[in-house]
């Protein structure tokens, strides 16, 4: 297991490295003078725009860049171009939005979608069991930014019980945990509706797989009640395959909430990636799709560890 | 105690088996007249953008600040937005654009999907392993972001957005496409065609990808799906079609300030995305179990994941 664990996270540097570089050339190749974009050209004088390039460490050869850039990740000594302010210090402010957002989607998509993919399997065909393939299908081609502008217009505007958007009452100067829990409820319902149907999916289809093994027969047949088969006995076996789709989904889900913050006007990491990609601003740039990747690959292997764990046959080498 | 009588029964009767396939071929029913609903309606709402010169009431672009925030009416059956144009003929003509960076898209996407799936389980090992690295760390890179990042860096143009939605949406398709070709390299035909002296290149294009049409059909259909919607999310950040165009997704952006006294606005143009990407899931998913009955239902989520 330690050793399992060593060798993957070895194999994390090149895929890092390869993210890291595609994100500079991307950048590096694009038209335009970044100096432009921060500050007005016209006002400055030829050696203070040179001179600004050299603080700005853009006259350096593309290696040394990236090498700098790298180094300065490592360090937690990149700076925003566009405010001077530290990367980092900037990503924890708004990390824990994002944060609470992706936490609360998981954990709601999984209560709710895992209950009603087995109670979908248990009776193929039925009534219920179509209009939850039929929810499912609206679920996964729902836009989410109109969806959580549906949703907004109805508990905000005509029933007005929860707030529109923000993260706080912007009446009061200073508000607890408690007073922001409310605008937390649509964003997370809406990050939700897209993680949702697929689990619910393929716990169905999981579990209808499972439903049809010999185990399932034989606990029948000894007299087991049929909560009991079903639960401890199929989806148990069923949940593997519902934890490797959410593993692959984290980063669709990590993607959407750029668009749902955006909406909601919540500060957190995905607004901050568009705000940082419209403004050119590099350093932002990389050291969040370097963040992202390695919260993605992080959840891979959490996947796999948990995988492990709930299936003792599978042994990691 | 009803319920729980049934399945004591169930466990004893051989007719269980009988009612499953009963079942499983009435939900094939179900499925299929799903996915002719979602074919037709389809069909309707391509006709609707690609007649859009014709069916529009008013042209797209014109902008009448006499007529501007007009709740829906005989005149404006959708209404008018902030700028007193008329939301029906500009959700007709955002149709145009929409289908167009879907269906390209998918094009780039699918081509590639199946270049790599194709070259990766032809050969196997070496090649195999590269490609299929390759392929994980774009699963691994929140697409969505790298997207934002390109457009917001190249300046967005119809062309850019079909590469870039393009050629990150891929990995999926090269998945299934591998497993396909994995197996059928294997088989008796191809063998005989290598006998008969055929090559590489020959053998993949002529003998295996004929056999693997069906699959890619079916990953195609979902992609065009899923990348409307992602388009539809660009535009509606800014980064996505530039603005003198019609596109859904800034439609429903230009609602967002007039939710609350013209949701007419942002409601229709969402409408008309939320239909079509749902009309193209149906059709897939029918398509899915059409070519391959024995999954019904088991596989799921085309549109889900990227």
């Amino acid at each position: 297991m330690r050793e399992y664990l060593i060798r993957r996270l070895v194999q994390f540097v090149p895929v890092l490295l390869g993210i890291g570089l595609v994100t500079f050339l991307i950048v590096k190749s694009a038209p335009g003078d970044p100096v432009a974009m921060l500050v007005d050209v016209s006002l400055l004088s030829q050696e203070e725009i040179a001179r600004f390039r050299d603080d700005l460490g853009l006259n350096a050869p593309l290696p040394v860049q990236f090498v700098t850039l790298l180094k300065e990740l490592a360090t937690g000594r990149i700076h925003s171009f566009r405010t001077g302010e530290p990367v980092l210090a900037l990503l924890a402010q708004r990390l824990p939005i994002t944060a609470v957002l992706l936490g609360g989607a998981i954990a709601l998509s999984l209560l709710l979608g895992v209950p009603l993919g087995v109670l979908s399997a248990r009776r193929p065909g039925s009534w219920l069991d179509n209009w939850l393939t039929t929810g499912a299908l609206w679920g996964i081609s729902l836009p989410a930014f109109w969806f959580a502008l549906l949703l907004m217009w109805l508990f905000a505007g005509v029933l007005r019980v929860l707030p529109a958007s923000g993260t706080g009452p912007a009446t009061k100067l200073t508000y607890g945990v408690l007073d922001m829990v409310p605008y937390f409820v649509l964003p997370i319902v809406v990050l939700a509706s897209g993680l949702l149907p697929p689990i619910m999916r393929y716990t169905r289809s999981s579990m209808l797989d499972a439903l049809g093994h010999d185990y399932i027969r034989t606990a029948r047949g000894k007299g087991l009640s049929e909560t009991a088969v079903v639960y401890r006995h199929a989806l148990r076996n069923a949940l593997l395959p519902v934890v490797t789709v959410v593993g692959m989904l984290i980063p669709v889900l990590i993607g959407a909430t750029a668009v749902i913050e955006s909406v909601f006007a919540m500060p957190g990491l995905g607004r901050l990636v568009v705000e940082a990609a419209i403004g050119r601003d590099y350093p932002t740039i990389m050291t969040l799709n370097f963040l992202t990747a390695v919260v993605v690959l992080a959840s891979n292997l959490a996947v796999d560890v948990t995988y492990a764990i709930l299936d003792p046959r599978i042994q990691l080498e | 105690m009803a319920g729980r009588a049934l399945e004591v029964i169930d466990v004893f009767a051989p007719a269980r088996g009988a009612t499953a396939v009963r079942r499983t071929e009435w939900h094939r029913v179900v499925a299929n007249r799903r996915a002719i609903a979602g074919a037709v309606l389809l069909l309707a709402l391509t006709l609707a953008s690609l007649l859009a010169p014709v069916l529009a009431p008013y042209d797209p672009a014109e902008q009448r600040a006499a007529a501007a925030v007009r709740a829906p009416s005989a005149r404006h059956l959708m209404g008018t937005d902030n700028f007193g144009r008329d939301v029906l003929s500009r959700v007709l003509w955002g149709g145009r654009i929409s289908q167009l960076i879907g269906l390209l898209s998918m094009a780039v996407s699918v081509t590639a999907g199946v270049l790599v799936g194709a070259l990766a389980g032809y050969y196997g090992r070496g090649v195999d392993g590269a490609l299929m690295r390759l392929t994980e760390t774009v699963v691994t890179f929140p697409t969505f972001f790298l997207l934002v990042t390109l457009v917001a860096v190249f300046g967005a143009s119809v062309p850019m957005l079909i590469l870039a939605i393009g050629l990150t949406s891929w990995p999926i398709t090269a998945r299934v496409v591998r497993a396909e070709f994995l197996t059928l390299r294997e088989r008796d035909f191809v063998h005989a065609a290598r006998a008969l002296g055929a090559g590489n290149p020959r053998i993949m294009a002529r003998h295996i990808l004929p056999n693997v049409v069906p699959v890619i059909v079916v990953a195609a259909t979902l992609r065009v799906a899923y990348v409307i919607l992602v388009e539809a999310g660009l535009s509606y950040l800014g980064v996505g079609v530039p603005p003198p165009t019609a596109s859904w997704g800034s439609m429903v952006a230009d609602g967002r300030q007039y939710l609350f006294t013209a949701w007419w606005i942002s409601l229709f143009p969402g409408l008309f995305i939320f239909l079509t990407v749902t009309t193209y899931n149906l059709v897939g998913d029918g398509l899915r179990d059409a070519f391959d009955p024995q999954r019904t239902g088991r596989r799921a989520a085309g549109g889900g994941s990227s």
